[in-house]
């Protein structure tokens, strides 16, 4: 359970940390960034953990999508952890990149060569929240999930899967079939996100399950927008001030 | 107070029974002038009224007979001391009261000396204005006499002269008919003679009146003294009095129907009583005076009196008359007094508030203007009941206020119309709850196929279809897109209301601009911002116009009550689904004036204003 700083960097008031640790779960080291907001020096922070879509790693989401600002403002410490596990010679890890290295899932593997080390779903849900609670001044009680891309299929499954468990919760897939306290799902989708053209992002599916459901969600089709972290930047904002309605209340 | 009553006063003495064993005989001369030989040596103070002597104090001394203890005599000492003080204060008081009397006495002996020298004064002009007469009738009467007198002595020698020329003229015939007789001429005898003595004939013949030609007496007229004989009386007589003073109008003096009027005598005129008159001022009085305002009357004794039975907020004319057994003074100038206006009505539906400020409208309940009106408010007590905190806000110059109030608490307001008389009533007081944001809807702009509920917070799209010729468009309302504005106050800051509405109706709720295009939908223009629910058989379909621009968006739990929240100052307007506390979306806008809540119905259906409410946490950004 030891971690080793990597990297600090002074941002928006508040610090930007990169910590690398021996994973239980995954079997490999594992680093992961973390946002300590100015409130953190003096105070216990509600966390919103960050998933990241295909083939980043924990670096794509704090120098691109801009959000360190909206966390200093809201009070609020981000964990982003990476897309997968790492070096661990599997073989043909690395041989798509939808797939292996870079493409966690966020699922436990149930196969060979991979359940040994692709436990993103026990990782992300257990192991990660233990380690950051015992390590920096979180309140336990209060955290929250996003992504993007794969990041958000991963937030929505585990929000889903863990009824109680996220305050708020942000997703860009399938809503299962869900029973639990209520939600409230914010999306956003880049109307000329070539994935959304290719058809391999299907929003209307999940909002007509969800409206079937009744699961809160506000679908937004924002014009002009891809699917980039310029996109992510670009709203960013919403969406922390969104959990923070949840977190901070 | 009576000198008498000084006299016969008893100024209270201490009580001697049972105090000390060595009681004093009373003196014989009793009033309350008491002495005391006292063997034992201790003496009570005594007080002597009514003796020639000041009032004198005879000490006491403080040797003690008392055979027993010694922790007696302080006891007793301390009793006594105790019961010396009210009378000494009651004695004080006596003596205020007199020096008092003796300055009352003053004042009347100066008030004797004023009137005397009056009285005196009044007098002396009285007979003096007698003599005046009298000495000018006597020098009519002489000035009478005398040329009464001349003028029988002319016609008396003018008698005199005619009989003198009578009596020449008979001479100097005579002498002529003497001539002729002696004459010796026979011839010119004859031819004289005959006329002489014709002309002696007819001489003689002539009658002479020997009658005087005026009495001897003179007339002696009644003198007319009527007049002199009327001052004279009237020495005796009360003069009128002289018209009384009319005193201005005095504030707060005057109700609704009644005047408070006042005046006083010039001067110290005997009056029996006073007659008062009154007749209201119109406004066009027209040119013949048939149609002049009635004139009444009322009889007092006392110099003021209360007239009753008039007109609210109307200018009156009075004038006042003094009358003793003499008879009716002139009368006083003509005061103008005005009674106080009839309170206003306050507009229950035309007001509205927010959690800093209310705008009250009322009207004005008077035909004619008023000069202002005060506005007062008063905080409920938590219990419901008026508590003491009020204010007024005087001055207001049109039937509308808008005043700054503190939160969360709940006022009682109420207006009175105030002109030159004073205040009018309080009005009915409205009830308002300074609890989030509330208003009524802005009947006048409602589309012709809007209707709405009783209470004015429920708006029906009905199912008939309404001919255009049925539809009673007026300036203010809406033509084309069913809608209706709200009257939301006009002040800066946050507010927030919220909307319900039922699965299939399709609305449009949001802000607008007071001049909105009325022949345009809600958020096709650059003046209306709004949320708009579109439903197909398949699904429910969510726009937020603006301009006619919405962003593309899917809510897919459809919000039956939707919160609207307006932040001026932040430039927002949001919207929620209320009972999820869920954010659906926020247009950012400068609003360059205020605006108002806008709702319309799409197509049949209804839809609920709810007001009043605070502001939920979730919708403070």
């Amino acid at each position: 359970m030891a971690l080793t700083q990597v990297s600090s960097n002074k941002c928006a008031g508040g610090f930007q940390k990169v910590f690398e640790h021996d994973s239980t779960e995954l079997k490999c080291k594992m680093k992961f960034a973390v946002f300590l907001p100015p409130k953190a020096e003096t105070g216990k922070c509600p966390v919103f953990y960050w998933l990241s879509g295909l083939t980043c790693t924990e670096q794509n989401f704090i120098t691109k999508a801009g959000s360190q600002l909206a966390a200093a403002e809201h009070g609020i410490i981000i964990v982003a952890p990476d897309t997968s596990p790492r070096g661990c010679s599997i073989e043909g890890e690395d041989e798509t990149w939808d797939f292996g290295t870079g493409a966690g899932f966020y699922v436990d593997a149930t196969q060979d060569p991979w359940k040994t080390n692709y436990r993103m779903y026990s990782y992300v849900t257990e192991e990660l929240p233990k380690l950051i609670n015992s390590n920096f001044p979180t309140d336990p009680d209060r955290m929250s999930i996003s992504g993007h891309s794969m990041g958000g299929h991963g937030a929505l499954i585990c929000a889903l899967k863990n009824p109680g468990k996220y305050k708020a919760y942000d997703a860009t897939v399938l809503a299962g079939s869900y029973s639990g306290p209520q939600l409230d799902i914010l999306i956003d989708q880049g109307r000329d996100d070539q994935f959304l053209s290719a058809s391999q992002l299907l929003p209307d599916n999940l909002i007509s399950v969800c409206s079937e459901k009744k699961i809160p969600v506000v679908f937004r089709l924002q014009p002009g927008y891809d699917h980039s972290y310029f996109f992510i930047y670009s709203f960013m904002n919403d969406h922390i001030k969104h959990h923070a309605k949840y977190l901070n209340a | 107070m009576e000198l008498d009553d000084i006299r016969g006063g008893r100024l209270d003495v201490i009580s001697e029974e049972g105090e000390h064993q060595d009681i004093s005989r009373e003196s014989s001369t009793m009033e309350a002038c008491y002495v005391v030989p006292e063997p034992g040596g201790r003496t009570f103070q005594r007080f002597s009224v009514n003796t020639n002597e000041s009032l004198r104090f005879e000490p006491c001394e403080d040797s003690c007979p008392s055979p027993t203890a010694a922790e007696d005599d302080v006891f007793e000492k301390g009793e006594f001391e105790g019961e010396i003080i009210p009378v000494r204060n009651q004695l004080q008081g006596k003596v205020a009261e007199m020096e008092n009397f003796a300055g009352h006495l003053e004042e009347i002996f100066l008030t004797v000396e004023e009137n005397f020298g009056r009285q005196e004064q009044h007098l002396e002009q009285h007979y003096n204005d007698v003599l005046q007469t009298l000495s000018q009738r006597y020098d009519e009467r002489a000035t009478g006499l005398q040329e009464e007198k001349k003028s029988k002595l002319e016609s008396l020698y003018g008698q005199l002269l005619v009989c003198g020329q009578a009596l020449d003229a008979s001479k100097v015939l005579i002498e002529t008919a003497q001539e002729i007789y002696r004459c010796q001429d026979k011839r010119l005898f004859l031819k004289t003679v005959m006329p002489i003595i014709k002309r002696v004939e007819e001489f003689a013949k002539e009658d002479i009146d020997l009658t005087l030609a005026t009495s001897l007496e003179f007339s002696t007229p009644l003198a007319d003294l009527t007049d002199v004989k009327t001052m004279m009386d009237s020495i005796n007589i009360v003069p009128a009095p002289s018209a009384p003073v009319i005193n201005p109008q005095l504030p707060n003096s005057a109700t609704q129907t009644s005047l408070h009027v006042c005046w006083s005598l010039f001067s110290d005129d005997t009056v029996e009583y006073y007659e008062l008159y009154y007749r209201p001022v119109l406004e066009d009085t027209p040119a013949d005076s048939t149609c002049a305002p009635q004139e009444s009357k009322v009889k007092v004794k006392e110099t003021h009196c209360t007239v009753t039975d008039l007109l609210p907020n109307a200018q009156y004319e009075l004038w006042v008359t003094a009358t003793n057994t003499t008879g009716i003074s002139p009368a006083s100038e003509k005061a103008l007094y005005m009674t106080v206006p009839s309170p206003p009505v306050i507009k229950q539906r035309e007001c509205s508030s927010c959690p800093e400020a209310a705008l009250i409208r009322w009207e004005s309940g008077n035909t004619n203007p008023v000069d202002s009106y005060t506005v007062e408010l008063s905080e409920t007590g938590t219990v419901g009941t008026e508590s003491n905190i009020t204010e007024s806000i005087v001055a207001v110059p049109t039937c509308q206020c808008l005043i700054q109030l503190q939160a969360g608490r709940q006022y009682f307001i109420s207006v009175r119309a105030v002109n030159i008389g004073g205040p009018s009533e309080r009005s009915d007081a409205i009830t308002i709850s300074t609890t989030g944001t509330f208003f009524y809807l802005l009947e006048d702009t409602a589309h012709p196929c809007l209707s709405m509920s009783e209470d004015g917070f429920t708006i029906f799209y009905g199912d008939e279809e309404l001919p255009i010729t049925a539809m009673a468009f007026e300036d203010n309302t809406f033509t084309r897109c069913v809608a209706i504005l709200g009257d939301l106050i006009p002040v800066r800051g946050r507010h927030y209301w919220e909307v319900e509405v039922d699965e299939d109706t399709e609305f449009r709720v949001g802000v607008a601009y007071e001049d909105t295009e009325r022949d345009s939908y809600l958020g096709a223009n650059s003046s209306s911002w709004c949320m708009r629910h579109i439903r197909t058989p398949s699904r429910h379909k969510y726009e937020f116009l603006h301009n006619g621009w919405s962003p593309d968006l899917r809510i897919t739990v459809h919000p039956v009550r939707i919160g609207v929240a307006l932040d001026y100052d932040r430039g927002t307007l949001s919207f929620f689904n209320a009972h999820l506390e869920q954010h659906l979306h926020t247009f950012r806008c400068h609003f360059q004036s205020y605006v108002h809540p806008c709702f319309s119905l799409d197509n049949p259906g209804a839809l609920t204003v709810h007001n009043g409410i605070a502001a939920p946490d979730y919708t403070v950004t």
